[in-house]
């Protein structure tokens, strides 16, 4: 432990928690099951894994050092893990570590149990899907949470289960929404002083997004929260009656036209990040519906925008939306991860998000006014930029697909060029971001799109787009981009290409590292502060899964899924040219550093 | 050495040998099916326990049997396996207040003993009967699976009580695809407990099915004359937590 005490305090303390863990990692202990508190200081517990984002904050960032710059040489396989099946698709998810089991979710609503030290299967549960599931963009599940003795995750057919982490038994099991609407369910849930938090997806299809918290020991709903303006939120009380709890938005109509509201999109997908200091839920929210914006002039409030939720009382506190009226599918999806930083001498308590539109924003999380914002993607044409006093887009003419009622046919409007394409700067593979280097890496792609409008209506179940697409590499030698990005200033650190687009999740270390995986099967270990790549290993399908890293019994382990699928193979476009080779899988790889 | 070695282990085997009652089957299964399920109580082979079943299954999806106990008392479970189903245990029954009868039908992948074991306070009575199969019903698909309606009526039930001059007969139907798993690319799907209860709550008997029972499976159970039923409230889930919900009036 010498090395801990020579260096800073902040590692001092590290290894203070470091000795607490391993003196309570008896089973007595563990025996009591995940806590609020595992769960609020899972940052600072690099024994275990508890939540998605490695802490509320999902800065994805581990005080782990023993696989650094000098060590991740010897990083070897440990063991690999089969899905099985032929359900190899999309395999997304982050795993969860906790008492010794892995817990890792894959596509087709599966989960596995694995001991971590083995890799040897400890149960399975494959949930029964019905044939009509309707899911946008792959039959991916992007993990799970943990709460007591419970590991819950979402369904594709819109169902939260909650399994006994012991026996995988299903303890209990609540529908979050119709299935034959649209709904789904492929984030991974967080949990807040007791209340499981979720959104739900099927922002293709006309549904409308919402938060939903629900007690995390028995799956009971406790508020709602509509995320489209002139729906109702309402709180549920012990007995199960419904209490109204105020509309969403100011007034009905007063950012849609007409009746478009009801069917407004906004689908929370990806889940949420929570901050103590303020005590804010952030969930990003879908694009409007149906993607022709000609049929809904006006902002659309609450689409494509962060919102600031209390947990509590299930109200909005903030919203700040990244793509008013959005026209081409930049939906404000993405996850906003809280982090300080030092300006003037004084601490400002902000939070960045990394948009599908091309932007990086960093917000004052405590209102949500802009501190600024600027292009992680250099080739981004759609806009000038962002203005610091309205915060809206300086959006350049010509940029939005016309209106088809404007053709001479009525049947399809004028098409524009746009980078990035729908499918984001970035999409919904998390960033990280690193105390100790203070900069943010984003999983970033390079691409446009040509897009154009059509006539649509809103049909219950059916995709419920009026555009279409065609998406187009802009450079002939990659389209994926790892960026390393400097909040303070908005500035490109460093940046590693890749050839196929970048769709997995990033992990930081305190070993001065960076992971994350490609589709061309690797995952790759890079210098934090320089770019530069110090390992990879080709684990035989596309990582597109989000790695993590705990230690056991004094080693090191990383794990990250691997198995390619998700959104690109098949909206891909044109980019198919770079991807239609790459073979799918389903399995966790683990590794560590290689003994001696 | 050797000799010592083997000397003991030869004064040992018997012991273990002489605590498995000879199976009147003559199952080679008997002894795993003996260890799996029924060593920790005494075992005895007792012919109050009776197990009806055809000689032959016409369709291996649907086997029909009945299990029927007379003169034992207390019986806490009724345990039925089939010694050759890739997944033996079929079911478990806790009679309670309900007499000690029970029928539905169940799939069978090869030729088998069909056992019923009744747990009372002196240890297991085992009844069985070999029934000869074609095979494959457990590692069929279940029909549902190719209709795609399984989803749309899952978990209803219907059913009705009939007053019977011995006791009173209740026969219900719970639609369900009792998928066992082991079709491939059909995750395991079964209903895992049935309750049966009064208007109070108190719970009357309980059955525990497991993957071989039968698809949208018909349960027949008995309770006594005496025993006032003016409702019968049936309640219960499946392993991914589907929950039945039915009330039957007389």
């Amino acid at each position: 432990m010498n090395h801990y005490f020579k260096s800073t305090p902040l590692k001092a303390q590290i290894a203070s928690i470091l000795m607490a863990c391993a003196l309570s990692s008896t089973p007595t202990v563990f025996a009591k099951g995940v806590t609020d508190a595992d769960i609020q200081n899972d940052t600072t517990t690099p024994g275990d894994v508890v939540s998605y984002g490695m802490g509320l904050r999902a800065q994805r960032h581990s005080p782990l050092d023993k696989i650094n710059k000098d060590t991740v040489k010897h990083l070897v396989p440990a063991w690999a893990f089969s899905y099985g099946d032929e359900k190899q698709r999309g395999q997304e998810a982050q795993p969860l570590v906790y008492n010794g089991k892995i817990f890792v979710t894959a596509s087709y609503s599966r989960m596995f149990a694995v001991d971590a030290k083995t890799g040897q299967e400890l149960w399975q549960y494959d949930h029964r899907l019905p044939d009509g599931i309707l899911p946008c963009c792959d039959v991916v599940n992007r993990g799970a949470a943990l709460y007591d003795n419970l590991v819950i995750f979402g369904t594709l057919d819109a169902q939260l289960v909650a399994l006994d982490q012991d026996t995988g038994k299903v303890v209990w099991k609540e529908k979050a929404d119709d299935y034959k609407a649209g709904y789904s369910y492929t984030a991974a849930p967080i949990i807040v002083n007791g209340k499981v938090i979720t959104g739900v997806a099927g922002g293709e299809f006309g549904i409308v997004g919402r938060v939903d918290a629900r007690d995390a020991k028995t799956g009971k709903l406790v508020w709602t929260r509509p995320v489209i303006e002139g729906h109702m939120g309402y709180m549920v009380d012990k007995d199960g009656n419904k209490k109204d709890n105020g509309m969403t938005g100011d007034a009905i109509g007063k950012t849609w036209p007409g009746d478009m509201w009801k069917y407004g999109g906004g689908a929370t997908w990806l889940g949420g990040t929570y901050d103590a200091d303020t005590n804010l839920l952030f969930f990003g929210t879908g694009n409007p519906a149906p993607w022709n914006s000609h049929t809904r002039p006006g902002d659309n409030l609450y689409t494509a925008s962060t919102l600031a939720i209390n947990p509590d009382t299930g109200k909005i506190v903030w919203h700040y939306q990244t793509s008013p009226n959005d026209s081409w599918d930049f939906d404000g999806v993405n996850e906003f991860i809280p982090f300080d930083f030092e300006k003037d001498g004084k601490t400002i308590k902000a939070g960045a998000k990394a948009d599908r539109n091309g932007f990086f924003y960093v917000l004052d999380r405590t209102n949500g006014k802009l501190l600024s914002a600027s292009k992680f993607l250099p080739d981004l044409n759609w806009a000038e930029g962002i203005d610091l006093k309205t915060g809206r887009p300086i959006e350049k003419a010509g940029m939005r697909p016309g209106n088809p009622s404007d053709a001479k046919d009525g049947k399809k409007g004028t098409s524009a060029f746009t980078i990035p394409s729908f499918l984001g700067g970035k999409n919904w593979m998390p960033m990280a971001y690193s105390p100790d280097t203070g900069y943010f890496y984003v999983p970033s792609n390079d691409w446009g799109m040509d897009i154009w409008n059509e006539p649509v209506t809103y049909k219950k179940g059916a995709a419920y787009l009026g555009a279409g697409f065609t998406i187009k590499p802009i450079h002939d030698d990659h389209i994926g981009v790892l960026r390393a990005i400097d909040p303070t200033n908005g500035k490109i650190v460093w940046e590693q290409k890749n050839v196929a687009p970048l769709w997995g999740g990033v992990l930081s270390t305190a070993g001065g590292l960076v992971f994350t995986g490609t589709p061309e099967g690797y995952l790759k270990a890079f210098d934090a502060k320089t770019g530069e790549e110090l390992w990879k290993f080709q684990t035989g399908s596309g990582v597109v899964g989000v790695p993590v890293t705990w230690e056991q019994d004094g080693e090191q382990f990383v794990a990250v899924p691997s198995g390619w699928g998700g959104a690109v193979p098949l909206w891909g476009g044109d980019v198919a040219k770079k991807i239609n080779h790459l073979n799918q899988g389903g399995s966790l790889w683990v590794f560590k550093l290689h003994a001696n | 050495m050797w000799r010592i070695y083997r000397l003991g282990l030869m004064a040992l085997l018997p012991m273990n040998v002489l605590a498995i009652p000879v199976d009147p089957l003559n199952s080679v299964q008997w002894t795993t099916m003996y260890n799996r399920f029924l060593k920790d109580y005494p075992v005895q082979f007792d012919s109050r326990v009776q197990v009806l079943a055809p000689e032959q299954a016409e369709n291996s999806m649907q086997v029909p049997l009945a299990v029927k106990v007379e003169g034992l008392q207390t019986i806490e479970e009724i345990l039925i396996f089939a010694d050759f189903n890739p997944l033996p245990k079929v079911l478990t029954f806790y009679p309670q207040q309900a007499l000690p009868f029970i029928g539905f039908r169940i799939k069978l992948q090869q030729a088998s003993p069909i056992r019923a074991a009744v747990r009372t306070a002196d240890g297991w009575h085992v009844g069985g009967k070999w029934v000869d199969a074609a095979g494959g019903g457990c590692t069929l698909p279940s029909a549902a699976r190719n209709s795609g309606v399984w989803e749309s009526q899952l978990g209803q039930v219907q059913g009705r009580i009939w007053q019977q001059p011995s006791a009173q007969r209740v026969r219900f139907r719970v639609i369900h695809p009792m998928d066992t798993g082991l079709a491939s690319g059909i995750p395991k799907f079964h209903l895992e407990e049935i309750n049966l209860q009064d208007a109070t709550g108190k719970t009357l008997a309980q059955i525990k099915p497991a993957e071989p029972v039968s698809e949208n499976p018909i349960f027949s159970i008995e309770f006594p004359k005496n025993l006032p039923l003016p409702t019968l409230h049936i309640s219960g889930r499946d392993n991914n937590a589907n929950k039945i919900k039915a009330e039957l009036i007389p």
